[in-house]
């Protein structure tokens, strides 16, 4: 912690009654009051202090979840913890949520952080408040203008990294569990088969053995680059297991998971791989974090994904699901495309994933849809795929390219219109596939509420 | 017809990989040779219709380099016989004379063209490009570390009209010399540049060259021309 300075009480007035006004106004600042902290004072972080103990919770894919996860159960068991979960998880969000319970004086009124950060910003972070814990959950390729390829995000967490963190790393992923080799480590992954492994994925970011070059021989893929792999030429390869999950059982949402404390069984989030691996990042934590199994158990009996990720509900017989598809990030929309021909009876899909972010006055580079296993959605289930909004042609020519029938391809240009192009008689679930951005969720709300009012209707005509 | 594809386990960054599988699905007929990086290059020991290399990370461009350098006659021969190569984003910086590291250190690279490449790691750029190639018109997206700069772009393919060429001063855009098409473009480049993708498939020998998917990937194209043309655009 720096010593303060006359420039670190002004910002921290102006931003502590900001916050106040912004409270009344009904807004949640977690991101404006970081914001204008960091531009009246650049090193405001290192005036902040440190919790008695710093999580971050970083990675391409569930970082949220995953502290989402971590934050119910601490709440859930009267833990006070300062977390970032409603607000962002750049530099910004992390002052404001660090400000939110800091006295004047810049003292922490909470001994205990958990906050996700995004990888692209430890640089901002790390140097300021150094972690005692990083978990991070995996790395995979994400958006190619902010983070372009996995070796030069690895590079920049490696550079930022201290020796004294604890990383809790996901034993699977090649990629993140050698991060900072020198630390100590604790490594979580899966020791059973999970029912959904796909090894036909685009995209694999690790092939060959860092070290000396060789082809890497894979135990097994569950997707893309995740899986278990080793080095026939040197000592490069997966580690052993300290949190594994050793059974899993769909029917009963149920898992029994190995810590170093015995094996236990929990109740599943999801049915999704990647919602096990999200819930297991979050035990292997939180265990790390001094909880009780007991504790863990009791909480994740009742906790549940964020609806604003993912919704399902049944209406008249039929299943109307709306979902999360990361835009610019090609392996979170192929774990849904994955997903989606895993599951049962026959199905639409509703493609809202323009960028509207990337395409603000702007044209939105589309690469990244090139690099999404829509061939997943080349499947008997799927009957009909329903492509939205001003980037729909080069939906469609991908999906051509990915073998699926001209016949099953319809086009909306307005995403807000999509609900009466789905022939939702002809199939048994619906899915509606939107990215991030609020815009687009309110239209992905719209046609969701558009169907289930088509689906009562037609209910109660029947 | 035979098309080799060069390291197609490093060399696939930013989509680059669909390329060849929108060609292939253009040239059914077609083989492909998908040249491992621990094998021999087809094109060493027969002739090839089309050399395929794509984007991939800065530690993969100092092994490719390493790679390629005792074929380096080889690839400027086949370059004088005409042989078609396609070549984008960073993997044009293989070609260039060095690539240079922002301590200053420098990657020698094969020198075929004289050019080098200066990474900037801290500023990733990106951006929009449109331009032409004789009458063709061409679309197309930047992300990249590096720029590439030489007191004379002599043999550039792309005369660009909006948007950054090998680096933000010159209004010129890859390498084209003899059937060598190298562009720093991603998106990726023949799926955005059907026009393109067919004067290509002319050069590699295809007599009626047909795209697969015509009435789509023309409409996607246009689209994007479209918005490419608008003022109000930024690129």
């Amino acid at each position: 912690m720096k010593k303060n300075t006359v420039r670190f009480y002004v910002t921290i007035t102006i931003v502590k009654i900001a916050t106040k006004i912004l409270k009344l106004l009904g807004r949640n600042a977690t991101h404006l009051p970081g914001w204008m902290a960091n531009k009246l004072c650049p090193d405001f972080l290192g005036h902040l202090e440190k919790p008695e103990r710093l999580v971050y919770i970083t990675g391409t894919n569930g970082k949220t979840t995953v502290s989402n996860l971590t934050a119910e159960v601490l709440k859930d068991n009267g833990y006070d913890y300062i977390n970032n979960a409603s607000g962002s998880n750049v530099s910004e969000g992390v002052v404001s949520a660090l400000l939110s319970k800091s006295s004047f004086f810049g003292k922490s009124r909470c001994k205990l952080a958990v906050l996700e950060v995004d990888e692209r910003y430890s640089p901002l972070i790390y140097p300021y408040m150094p972690p005692d814990y990083l978990l991070c959950t995996n790395l995979f390729r994400d958006s190619y203008k902010r983070n372009a390829h996995t070796e030069f995000i690895s590079g920049v967490l490696n550079s930022q990294i201290p020796k004294h963190t604890k990383l809790i790393l996901n034993g699977e992923d090649l990629i993140s569990n050698h991060l900072a080799m020198e630390n100590e480590r604790r490594y979580f992954g899966i020791n059973c088969p999970d029912g959904h492994s796909s090894s036909d994925n685009i995209i694999k970011d690790i092939v060959a053995c860092p070290n000396c070059g060789a082809l890497l021989k894979y135990d097994y893929i569950r997707y893309n680059h995740i899986g278990r792999a080793h080095c026939p030429n040197c000592d490069f390869g997966s580690p052993e297991l300290d949190y594994s999950v050793e059974k899993i059982d769909y029917e009963n949402q149920r898992c029994l998971i190995k810590m170093p404390g015995g094996t236990c069984e929990f109740k599943l989030i999801g049915s999704n791989v990647t919602d096990i691996y999200n819930m297991l990042a979050a035990i292997a934590l939180l265990s790390e974090l001094g909880l009780e199994v007991s504790q863990i158990q009791k909480s994740f009996e009742i906790i549940k994904v964020v609806e604003s990720r993912y919704y399902s509900e049944n209406v008249h017989g039929k299943e109307l699901v709306i979902s999360l598809a990361k835009g610019q990030n090609p392996i979170a929309c192929s774990r849904i495309c994955d997903f989606i021909r895993h599951e049962t009876g026959t199905k639409a899909v509703v493609c809202m994933m323009d960028d509207c972010y990337d395409a603000k006055e702007s044209s939105e580079n589309i690469a990244w849809i090139f690099d999404i296993d829509f061939e997943f959605l080349n499947d008997a289930s799927v009957k009909q795929i329903v492509l939205t909004g001003v980037r729909n042609a080069d939906y469609h020519l991908r999906l051509l390219m990915a073998g699926i029938p001209e016949e099953k391809i319809v086009l909306c240009d307005k995403e807000e219109d999509a609900a009466s192009y789905v022939d939702y008689a002809a199939v048994d679930k619906i899915y509606i596939l939107h990215d991030i951005y609020s815009v687009q969720y309110e239209n992905a709300k719209k046609v969701y509420q558009d169907l289930k009012n088509r689906l009562e209707e037609r209910g109660e005509e029947a | 017809m035979k098309i080799e594809v060069l390291f197609p386990e490093y060399c696939n960054l930013f989509a680059d990989s669909s390329n060849m599988k929108y060609l292939k699905q253009c040239l059914p007929e077609a083989e492909f040779i998908y040249t491992d990086y621990m094998s021999e290059p087809a094109f060493a020991r027969e002739s090839v219709d089309l050399i395929y290399m794509g984007a991939m990370t800065e530690r993969v461009q100092a092994m490719v380099i390493k790679k390629l350098m005792p074929y380096r006659e080889r690839i400027v021969e086949l370059i004088k016989k005409d042989t078609p190569f396609l070549i984008t984003s960073n993997a044009l910086e293989i070609f260039g004379r060095w690539i240079e590291n922002e301590d200053g250190t420098k990657v020698k690279a094969l020198g075929i063209f004289d050019f080098y490449a200066k990474r900037n790691m801290m500023n990733r750029f990106n951006g929009l490009v449109r331009g032409h190639f004789g009458d063709i018109p061409i679309l197309g997206f930047k992300t990249q570390f590096s720029m590439a700069y030489s007191d004379h772009f002599k043999y550039s393919f792309i005369q660009v009209d909006k948007g950054a060429g090998m680096n933000p001063s010159v209004e010129v855009e890859g390498i084209h010399v003899h059937q060598f098409y190298g562009t720093y473009l991603v998106g990726p480049f023949l799926v955005l540049n059907p026009l393109f993708t067919k004067h290509l498939m002319k050069v590699m020998g295809v007599e009626n060259p047909k795209l697969a998917f015509e009435p789509v990937i023309m409409e996607a194209y246009e689209r994007r021309m479209k918005e490419f043309m608008d003022p109000k655009v930024k690129f």
